[in-house]
């Protein structure tokens, strides 16, 4: 990094921050993994429809996580109903705790004993979806894969070479998929229609609107209790959409942003040695940061699908 | 000293906010786990839920200035 400061004409700081924000938002078009250019059907949807498919990288991480999920709980889910057995073993065993921790402490407290099942599969599939999401951002293998291709594999072949191996695509990958406001919105907006759909089947159609303010109450009360209870409505998978996405991205800009450090102090100094001496300090603080991270990934995992039960709970349980 | 200059005491001023009520509920739930230890599932259930709510309006405010700050 601080040689490659000294030949760019931007300060490190600079190039800093572009680096860190490079790494938690999304691909820039013409560094997606697949882009439209390579591939003519990408580029023939983009010429009449004028959207962009090209595979960015957090759409391949989505797509990883899909089949990392599919792998590690449907299959194995599938295949123990098909055998029959009674008693899970092994993987099984754990996926069971987990599924009979989110029904028993999770859905059912909260949205009743005779929704939970219906209720439960959603819940659950958030649970997965976001637990494996986030956990993968904290898995570097990509950045590993990149960096040895790049620096091991062939050294040489500089600047004009970053991007057409798609190995080198790969080195952008690696991303918190959760870290993106438009997954974690679209994940939100599930949430928002199930809370409709929970009060819907609840209580019917119409009764589940009038449900949305508490009845009997002086008139001038509701001028201000339905336009408040209406952003009710969308705030809630707003402040969803929120919090998991700052949530994960924050913790990857502290921790890049401590290892930075290093680049910041030597470029100061101008001597490596202060870079080399930082590194003593923030590398271990970005291992306390990593530890915390993965505390921090478990318990999104858990908030997500607590607060889309507790909502769908609110939406069946109305109390006035 | 421009408007943006200020912004960050700002995310500072939030997350004073957000430890002091973080603080307050971790302390409320030691104390009463500690009076009645046979509660603490229910106090630990009973306390998670605003816990979130909080963590979730001092994540939302940093997220706005932070947006001020780049935008």
């Amino acid at each position: 990094m601080i040689a490659a400061a000294s030949q760019s004409s931007k300060s490190v700081k600079d190039q800093v921050g572009d680096f860190i924000i490079g790494h938690v938002s999304n691909t820039t078009p013409g560094h997606h993994i697949w882009n439209k250019a390579d591939y003519p059907i990408l580029q023939s949807i983009y010429n009449y429809s004028g959207i962009d498919l090209s595979i960015s990288k957090h759409v391949f991480m989505l797509w990883l996580v899909a089949l990392i999920v599919g792998i590690a709980v449907i299959i194995p889910v599938r295949a123990f109903l098909n055998r029959g057995d009674q008693v899970p073993k092994g993987w099984m065993n754990a996926l069971e705790a987990i599924v009979q921790f989110i029904r028993d402490s999770i859905v059912k407290p909260n949205v009743g004993d005779k929704w939970v099942m219906t209720w439960s599969p959603i819940i659950l599939t958030f649970f997965f979806f976001i637990l494996f999401a986030n956990g993968i951002g904290m898995v570097p293998i990509f950045d590993l894969l990149g960096a040895t291709n790049r620096f091991l594999l062939e050294p040489n072949l500089g600047e004009a070479y970053a991007h057409d191996n798609f190995i080198n695509h790969l080195l952008h990958g690696g991303a918190t998929a959760t870290g993106n406001f438009n997954v974690t919105g679209a994940l939100a907006t599930i949430t928002f229609f199930s809370i409709m759909a929970a009060g819907i089947m609840a209580h019917g159609f119409v009764q589940h609107w009038k449900n949305l303010v508490p009845h009997g109450l002086p008139w001038p009360v509701y001028i201000i209790l339905i336009p408040i209870e209406i952003m009710g409505l969308f705030v809630k998978p707003f402040a969803l959409t929120m919090r998991l996405a700052a949530n994960m991205t924050g913790g990857h800009i502290a921790l890049l942003a401590l290892l930075s450090l290093m680049a910041i102090f030597g470029d100061m100094f101008h001597s490596t040695v202060a870079g080399v001496g930082v590194s003593f300090i923030s590398v271990p603080m970005a291992a306390a940061i990593s530890a915390l991270e993965i505390i921090v990934v478990l318990v999104q995992a858990y908030v997500f699908t607590l607060l889309t039960a507790v909502f769908i709970g609110m939406a069946i349980h109305v109390h006035h | 000293m421009t408007a943006t200059s200020f912004i960050p005491i700002g995310m500072g001023l939030i997350v004073i906010g957000a430890g002091l009520g973080i603080g307050k509920f971790a302390a409320a739930a030691a104390e009463s786990i500690a009076r009645q230890p046979e509660a603490a599932d229910k106090i630990t259930g009973a306390v998670n839920l605003p816990l979130f709510l909080l963590e979730g309006v001092a994540i939302l405010a940093e997220v706005f200035t932070f947006l001020m700050l780049i935008l």
